[in-house]
């Protein structure tokens, strides 16, 4: 007979371990994998893990890569602390990538530094209005905010695939789904030549120490703090909770529309219909890889950035799909929430008695 | 038919707790056996073992001298134990007749004969065929009983059951459980009320920490003995002092208030009107459902009514949040202590942070400032005596006694004009309960004012000035204590009238 128990106490440094054997499981079941593809499973990792970044544009682009990971992630740790599950910051991003682009067409050809501040304001305020809907829904018709913001996605691919091929597509550009490239003020500022790192890093640096601040600090994130753990708490202590449903849900939608316009005017330098490779689903790996902990997610948005990287490498030199480093997410994901279930409950095998045969 | 029960050396250990040591009882039918103790005390586990629910780390139960093995609660029905839980497991959707049925292996007709043969031998009056959330607390507890009478039970353990009855129900309760002891059915009865011990039963075993510390018998034993055994000192009782409050100032005014909700689970409260004056506490009492949430949370300003009139100090505060209500100096303390009064997970500071006053300076421009709380929480641990003062402890770790003084403490450290709580002492043991009970009775002497909505009459009786009972969402006249009984206010809790 097995039994399931509950673990009444669980240490804080053992929580925060657990991510990293998460990691250690993952690289184990993917040596496990490429075993069985028939590759020499250590040489395969070395492919995925080490190789991407053994020079300086690999290391470059893994901060080009969790730059946007680690921006997103942030944003909805505020939403998963306080129990709200938005899982539509891929949409998020998109509509801040619509918005931001559509600032930037409209300026293009215009010169001047402040150009580029008012792109990644648009395309803050684009995410934070585009997450707002879940929000508002929520609060005043009860709607499930998980099914609302996951629907949104939807809504802003199809407007950005719609954009691409029609009004904004380039006059120029023989009928590919993309716009024109943006003129040189409206990109981001390359921070090394040569390499595509850019100055979106800081946007992403800054926002997670405001929100370690915002988090540790503050009334508002000790507010999120409570009504993460019990609204009932939370509504007797007079905690204004539709207000904060909304605040979490703008600040989640402006990191991930700041995430969306980074990368359009980053590394993209255009509008076209792939603007991200579902940068907005994956950060939620992230965030809870880095225990909706600011520095946890640092090295989450690191870790995960290197299965981008890995994969593209692997598909070269492997000839294996680039897909495989979906497989390491899930991987990580599912290591992650099967230790975390031994973390909080212990299982015991009782023995058969003979009087129960 | 005679039946013999006895444990003998049964032990169960949880990590960090003894909840049963080496317990050997014996008992025999034709007598109905009391298991007094505090909570804590071990009754449950012992109960639960009992039951099979729980299994012993050592020891044995023998049932007619011969060994049984309780491995789970059909091994306790095939042994003819049965069992009335304090909390009733029912369907409240389905029919009495299907609630009856699911655990049965009759077949219908057998089943609805053999039901009918004892709701007329003991004559209980219940329809078999409305659904059970149409029942008072009593008739549910009758269809749990029913349903261990089915299986013609040899022993019947009772889980603290007059917790949720009327004083009427309480008697109709003890008149069938004679009964059902005079055909030979061996009862234990478990409960912490020393009145229905020494009323009912002939025999008490007293536990105390895991351990049985007398066996005796209900005629050799008096209220206060068996109060001393159960808490292992002497208690002294606090009396309060009668008051005139004709030329006192009135603090709170509730005119009209009316309630309707949505959820069919919430009850709407009907045309409600009291008032309440500087020193005075008003004690709401009543079954519990029959409003006492709601109009708490009505009091605390986490339910805001377009028509509720509340006057507060003279000022209409019916739209303000809990917080904004605690700047006028009003101080709630809910029945919830771990999922709404505190939040187990956060640190005992952080749970003073809950309670949050401008003038406190707990966040100051925003910011959260640490050290102040802390020092604010250190001064509520000493003042109220929680045993503890560790600020930084997680509040998981404090006893229902301890958690219960630091809410209450917190509460009133900010000395508020009114506090209203909702079964301050509910499942505390009696150390806890007199401390409670002492500083509610201090608050009134200071001139302060306190609401008290609780379930627990002997509670009300003691700490009220007046005393009313709330019934379906409306209220009964209000009292003076002197001029209320027990028994007037269970007629008032079931429903009938008294004039």
């Amino acid at each position: 007979m097995i039994k399931i128990e509950k673990r009444n106490d669980v240490s804080p440094s053992i929580y925060f371990l657990t991510p990293i054997l998460a990691i250690f499981l993952t690289l184990f079941g993917g040596g496990i994998i490429f075993y069985v593809l028939g590759f020499n499973p250590l040489e395969a990792l070395k492919f995925f893990f080490i190789t991407p970044i053994s020079d300086l544009y690999g290391f470059s682009e893994l901060l080009v890569k969790a730059t946007p990971l680690c921006l997103i992630a942030i944003g909805l740790s505020f939403c998963f602390k306080s129990n709200n599950w938005n899982i539509g910051a891929e949409g998020q991003l998109i509509f801040g990538g619509i918005v931001g682009g559509g600032v930037a067409l409209l300026f293009y050809g215009h010169d001047g530094f402040y150009v580029l501040p008012i792109i990644i304001l648009s395309g803050a305020i684009g995410g934070m209005i585009f997450a707002m809907i879940p929000a508002v829904l929520k609060t005043y018709l009860n709607t499930n905010e998980i099914l609302v913001s996951l629907m949104l996605v939807y809504v802003a691919k199809l407007l950005l695939d719609y954009l691409v091929v029609g009004p904004w597509s380039n006059p120029e550009g023989f009928n590919f789904p993309e716009t024109r490239q943006f003129s040189e003020s409206a990109r981001m500022p390359i921070l090394f030549d040569g390499l595509r790192i850019h100055a979106g890093i800081f946007i992403t640096l800054i926002t997670v120490f405001l929100s370690w601040l915002i988090l540790y600090k503050t009334y508002l994130g000790f507010q999120i703090k409570v009504s993460g753990l019990s609204l009932k708490t939370a509504k007797y202590a007079g905690y204004k909770g539709k207000a904060m449903i909304i605040i979490v849900f703008m600040i989640s939608g402006a990191c991930a529309g700041l995430a969306g316009v980074g990368e359009i005017t980053g590394p993209i330098g255009q509008l076209h219909r792939n603007i991200s490779p579902d940068y907005g689903f994956t950060a939620i790996i992230v965030a809870f890889l880095g225990r909706l902990n600011p520095l946890g997610i640092i090295f989450a948005s690191l870790i995960v950035a290197l299965t981008y990287l890995g994969a593209e490498t692997a598909q070269i030199f492997l000839q294996v799909p680039k897909y495989t480093g979906q497989v390491f997410q899930g991987m990580i994901l599912f290591f992650l929430l099967g230790s975390d279930y031994l973390l909080f409950f212990k299982i015991k095998f009782l023995g058969l008695k003979k009087n129960e045969l | 038919m005679n039946t013999k029960l006895k444990v003998s050396e049964i032990s169960k250990i949880y990590p960090g707790c003894v909840a049963n040591d080496e317990i050997s009882l014996e008992f025999g039918s034709g007598k109905i056996y009391a298991l007094l103790g505090e909570n804590g005390a071990g009754k449950s586990t012992l109960v639960k073992i009992l039951s099979g629910v729980v299994r012993p780390d050592k020891g044995e139960v023998f049932l007619n001298d011969k060994s049984i093995k309780l491995n789970s609660p059909l091994d306790a029905k095939k042994n003819n134990i049965g069992m009335v839980f304090q909390h009733f497991n029912l369907f409240e959707t389905l029919s009495v007749f299907e609630n009856l049925s699911i655990d049965s292996d009759k077949k219908n007709e057998d089943l609805r004969l053999s039901v009918n043969n004892i709701l007329k031998k003991y004559n209980f009056k219940i329809d078999l065929d409305i659904p059970v959330l149409n029942l008072s607390a009593g008739q549910k507890q009758k269809v749990e009983i029913i349903r261990c009478l089915i299986r013609n039970p040899k022993v019947l353990i009772m889980d603290e059951p007059t917790s949720v009855l009327t004083e009427q129900e309480t008697e109709d309760l003890f008149v069938s459980l004679k009964q059902f002891s005079d055909e030979g059915i061996l009862i234990i009865y478990i409960t912490h009320k020393l009145k229905e011990v020494l009323s009912l039963c002939d025999e008490v075993a007293v536990m105390r920490k895991g351990k049985v510390v007398s066996v005796s018998k209900t005629k050799e034993e008096k209220i206060e003995t068996l109060a001393n055994k159960m808490v292992g000192e002497n208690l002294s009782t606090i009396k309060k002092k009668i008051n005139n409050f004709k030329y006192s100032e009135e603090i709170l005014k509730i005119s009209n208030l009316n309630f309707r909700s949505d959820d069919p689970y919430e009850t709407n409260l009907i045309n409600l009107n009291f008032s309440l004056k500087k020193g005075e506490c008003l004690g709401i009492a009543g079954i519990s459902g029959n409003g006492q949430s709601e109009l708490f949370q009505i009091l605390s300003g986490e339910i805001i009514t377009d028509y509720t009139s509340i006057k507060f100090r003279d000022k209409e505060i019916s739209k303000l949040n809990p917080r904004e209500r605690r700047e006028y100096l009003m101080a709630f303390s809910p029945e919830d202590r771990i999922s709404q009064a505190a939040v187990p997970e956060l640190k005992i500071y952080e749970n003073v942070a809950l309670n949050n006053f401008k003038s406190s300076n707990f966040f100051e421009k925003g910011l959260v400032n640490e050290q102040k709380i802390k020092e604010h929480s250190k001064k509520i641990l000493s003042n109220f005596s929680v045993n503890t003062d560790n600020v930084e402890m997680k509040s998981q770790f404090l006893s229902g006694g301890n958690l219960q003084k630091l809410i209450i403490g917190r509460e009133l450290i900010t000395s508020p004009e009114l506090l209203v709580c909702f079964n301050p002492t509910w499942g505390l043991d009696v150390g806890a309960i007199n401390y409670i009970h002492e500083t509610l009775i201090n608050i009134n002497e200071k001139g302060k004012s306190s609401i008290l909505i609780s379930t627990d009459n002997d509670e009300l009786l003691k700490l009220s000035d007046r005393i009313c009972v709330i019934y379906k969402g409306k209220l009964s006249k209000i009292m003076y204590v002197n001029e209320v009984t027990p028994e007037k206010l269970g007629i008032l809790m079931g429903g009938g009238s008294i004039d």
